[in-house]
């Protein structure tokens, strides 16, 4: 065993994101048809296999996917919205109308020789165009069909005209109606238009809900790998999300209670919420019960807390505990800066009494912070992205780190249509002859 | 919709194979973060050993709404633990690690989420292990990685330090107002589900090349990640992203509206024929070809979408949450009331799907459970049990396993290396257990008399 070097030595020298364009792909024998339209969940879907080397296929009708114009205030950048910009990411970008038959026939081709297609249309409007799971199962057996929708591929909702969002997916999986400020005693929502269930500002709800289809069609392509068969997927947007929920339903069937919204103290675990500073915010973390005495300790208030005698955190989550715990805390906390709370922390796992136990303590950051913080900046998360079509680009990325296999950002988008030369030729063999004329009908 | 493909899907479900079967994962996973992505793996049908060293075993198993538990169980501990092997196993003895040393060998998967270089001082660290197992995926969740200026510094981290470091809870809140945490664990749960997609990538290479590797993810690096406009947005214009309430500032209209019934609804109605059809519900059809809503893009510019969202949040108020989502329906554009935890439970829908699941649990007896959220036509995943005591597979895992004597048993917990659980709440059998109910190897010997 190599002893001569510290752990973090030896992972940092081989998983750091610098050198993963030296280091060979997980799936570049993999071949994916991206159909998504109007959802980013499928999207990022194919952002996770294409990172990880996929041949991903990027197929929208000849005027682009609507999604493109999902973007804050309206804002483009090079003619192209900021949440696609982010993840178009590694992409080989093709136009087809699957409107038209001439279109559905090309995609047929492309399916013979793909391995995964993910897919995000109303239920039934693929089946309806010939183009099906059942239809194109036929002619490739080994194809794991994917779809992601608000309500799924069957259950009396799957046949709802309601399109899938991510707001109506956070709404729909109970956790906005769990989040968000307390109302004041005898305060009105009109006088407190912020004292209400809070959905969370990034696109969660489809974020997970692609990385969900990413794990079912990851392990679809093992079992295939076992069988030589191909399936078909389906998630739902918002029952993927529902799922991460971890008490609430257990809770209800238990004793009939419904979650609510408790501000940033949390229901289920003590210690664990935000705390005004000085300057800002903090997190406080505590869940085990030495990091909840270590804290005390590191006020000061070890003692006074009698904090030598906790046995168990379970006590603490009830509410008026929390209540009144909290106040106590805070009433702490108030007298110090976000940096001197941190440094409280990491001095205490040094020297305190219960080190190197301490417990969480974490600014809470503007987004701005964040992307300048040196620590992210040093592990490869904000490294720009030289792309070709749209320049020096920052887009989060490195979000896992591995020895042999890392991810990689090659590229960070490209423009409708932009890959049709090559991809057409190389997978259909259709020259520039045969394109133009394609492209006068409309077709691509 | 392939109708014939998910026919009788929940009825056939348990008539099918599972994806992951013949997968083996070790587990030494604490909280949420570790356990919920062998959690996603299980009910794919892999088998994972879920080792906590006894007798308090993992911290979740504390994780209690308001101080309840459910039939003797923390609520917070059950729905990431399904489906496990529990193994009662004190890894900071020699002969424990031996065990573990032994499982690793027959393992394809392991998963901790302890600090970075507590594995390694336990000999169990992926350097170890490669030794005896060279093809091992081995991931390892933390707050930072193993490498850079908080990981040097040790810091520990969890889900609400994650939503505070990267920025995820200021972008969450009403402008103006505190930042708020999600109730949700969402870095954990996502942090745990992004790293099955490394892992199963990594599955997929070892099965091409025959090669193991170390994988590690950070919750706050992959949090980053979910917040896509915000990075490229904050580079561009030189200027820090805002939150922005329950708007939704890349679509419109998209938002949260009080209702007549004082119920919450959301809407989103972004593309042309779903904005025709939001304006035409409220009787306004002409604001669909007004020049400044016609188009998305100019609908998304501050004051447009001021304007719009504001007609939309009057006409709202007029109405139930349940009139705007038939309106939706017949109208083609989105809504939804926001569901409570009764609503998840009771949704036709979801119990169609068998995306609430019926548990039979031999010691938690019956109640509904998440299945994975991705159903499979051929290989679905499978809710089968529910979560045990600290230690309860003991014996089935020695004896099936690793083929241990009596006597070795006995030795294995004479020194301490093997043990189950504490008395307390959370981590003993529900009460009214007989003893019996669930034990695997205790089954066994019952059928051999």
């Amino acid at each position: 065993m190599e002893k001569e070097q510290t752990w973090p030595d030896w992972v940092r020298e081989r998983d750091n994101p610098r050198i993963a364009h030296t280091k060979p792909e997980a799936l570049d024998d993999i071949t994916v048809l991206d159909l998504s339209y109007k959802s980013f969940a499928g999207c990022y879907c194919s952002s996770l296999l294409a990172e990880f080397g996929a041949e991903v296929l990027r197929i929208e009708p000849p005027e682009g996917d609507f999604i493109r114009t999902c973007t804050p205030y309206g804002m483009l950048y090079k003619g192209e919205g900021l949440n696609y910009l982010s993840e178009g990411r590694n992409k080989f970008h093709i136009s087809l109308d699957l409107k038209k038959p001439e279109g559905r026939e090309i995609l047929k081709g492309l399916v013979g020789q793909a391995d995964v297609l993910i897919e995000t249309y109303r239920p039934g409007v693929m089946d309806d165009w010939g183009i099906g799971y059942e239809q194109l199962g036929e002619i490739n057996p080994r194809l794991i069909f994917a779809s992601i929708t608000g309500y799924g591929q069957f259950g009396s909702m799957s046949r709802s005209r309601m399109p899938d969002y991510d707001n109506i997916t956070q709404a729909r999986s109970a956790v906005q109606y769990t989040t968000g400020e307390v109302i004041p005693e005898g305060k009105s929502y009109d006088e407190c238009p912020w004292a209400v269930p809070t959905k969370a500002g990034p696109w969660i709800g489809w974020v997970q809900a692609g990385t969900f289809m990413a794990v079912g069609i990851l392990a679809a392509l093992y079992w295939r790998g076992m069988t030589g068969e191909g399936q078909a997927l389906d998630v739902a947007t918002a029952e993927a999300y529902a799922s991460f929920d971890d008490y609430a339903t257990s809770w209800y069937q238990g004793c009939g209670a419904i979650c609510e919204r408790f501000g940033s103290l949390t229901t289920a675990a003590w210690l664990y919420c935000f705390a005004p500073t000085k300057d800002g915010a903090v997190f406080l973390g505590g869940i085990r019960l030495e990091m909840w005495k270590a804290f005390a300790d590191m006020i000061g208030k070890w003692d006074e807390w009698g904090a030598a005698s906790w046995t168990t955190n379970a006590t603490f989550t009830e509410k008026e505990q929390q209540l009144k715990w909290s106040r106590l805390i805070f009433a702490e906390t108030r007298k110090y800066t976000n940096k001197e709370l941190v440094n409280m922390s990491v001095e205490y796992a040094k020297k305190g009494r219960l080190a190197p136990i301490t417990p969480v303590v974490a600014p809470v950051c503007s987004p701005e912070e964040t992307m300048k913080d040196a620590n992210w900046l040093e592990r490869g998360i904000f490294t720009p992205v030289k792309d070709p079509v749209y320049g020096e680009l920052v887009v989060a990325q490195a979000q896992h780190k591995m020895t042999e296999t890392p991810i990689r950002t090659k590229w960070v988008c490209r423009p409708v249509g932009y890959d049709n030369e090559h991809i057409f030729l190389k997978y259909m063999g259709f020259g520039p002859s045969k394109l133009n004329k394609l492209k006068k009908a409309g077709i691509i | 919709m392939a109708e014939e493909t998910w026919k009788n899907y929940k009825e056939k479900k348990h008539f099918k194979s599972s994806p992951l079967k013949g997968i083996r994962v070790l587990e030494v996973c604490t909280l949420v973060l570790g356990p919920a992505g062998p959690g996603y793996l299980a009910k794919m049908g892999a088998e994972v050993i879920k080792c906590e060293i006894p007798p308090k075993g993992d911290v979740a198993r504390e994780m209690v709404p308001f101080g309840y538990f459910f039939r003797g169980q923390a609520p917070g501990f059950i729905p990431i633990n399904i489906n496990k092997y529990w193994l009662g196993l004190d890894l900071h003895r020699t002969e424990g690690q031996e065990v573990f040393r032994e499982l690793a060998v027959r393992s394809d998967i392991i998963e901790d989420n302890l600090r970075p270089g507590v594995m390694d001082s336990w000999n169990v660290g992926y350097r170890q292990i490669k030794e005896i197992k060279p093809d091992i995926i081995y991931i390892s969740k933390t707050g930072f990685g193993p490498w850079g200026q908080y990981a040097e510094e040790n810091r520990p981290s969890n889900d609400g330090g994650a939503q505070a470091f990267s920025g995820y809870a200021w972008m969450s809140r009403f402008p103006g107002q505190p930042p708020l945490k999600n109730r949700l664990f969402v870095c954990d749960s996502y942090g745990a589900l992004m790293g099955e997609v490394s892992v199963l990538a990594a599955l997929h290479y070892r099965e091409r090349t025959g090669k193991g590797q170390f994988i590690s993810l950070s919750q706050n690096e992959n949090i980053m990640r979910a917040m896509s406009w915000v990075w490229p947005y904050q580079q561009i214009t030189g200027k820090v992203a805002m939150p922005a309430g329950n708007r939704d500032v890349s679509i419109c209209p998209a938002d949260t509206f009080l209702c007549a019934d004082d119920t919450f609804v959301a809407i989103a109605a972004p593309a042309p024929e779903e904005f025709r059809g939001l304006c035409t519900a409220m009787g306004r059809p002409e604001l669909a070809d007004a020049p400044r809503f016609k188009d998305h893009l100019t609908r998304l510019q501050e004051e447009n979408a001021t304007e719009i969202l504001k007609i939309i949040a009057d006409w709202a108020r007029t109405k139930t949450s349940e009139e705007v989502e038939e309106l939706a329906e017949k109208h083609g554009f989105a809504a939804s009331r926001l569901y409570t935890a009764k609503n998840v439970v009771e949704d036709k829908h979801f119990r169609e799907r068998d995306f609430m699941t019926e548990v039979d649990d031999p010691l938690l007896g019956q109640y509904l459970e998440y299945e994975f959220p991705v159903m499979m036509s051929k290989t679905p995943p499978k809710v089968k049990w529910s979560v045990r005591p600290v230690g309860f597979d003991n014996e089935y895992m020695m004896v099936h396993l690793l083929g241990k004597s009596e006597d070795e048993i006995k030795h294995l917990y004479d020194c301490g290396a093997l043990g189950k659980w504490a008395d307390m709440d959370g981590r003993r059998p529900p009460p009214g257990w007989d003893g019996k109910a669930g034990l695997i190897l205790a089954r066994d010997r019952e059928g051999k008399e």
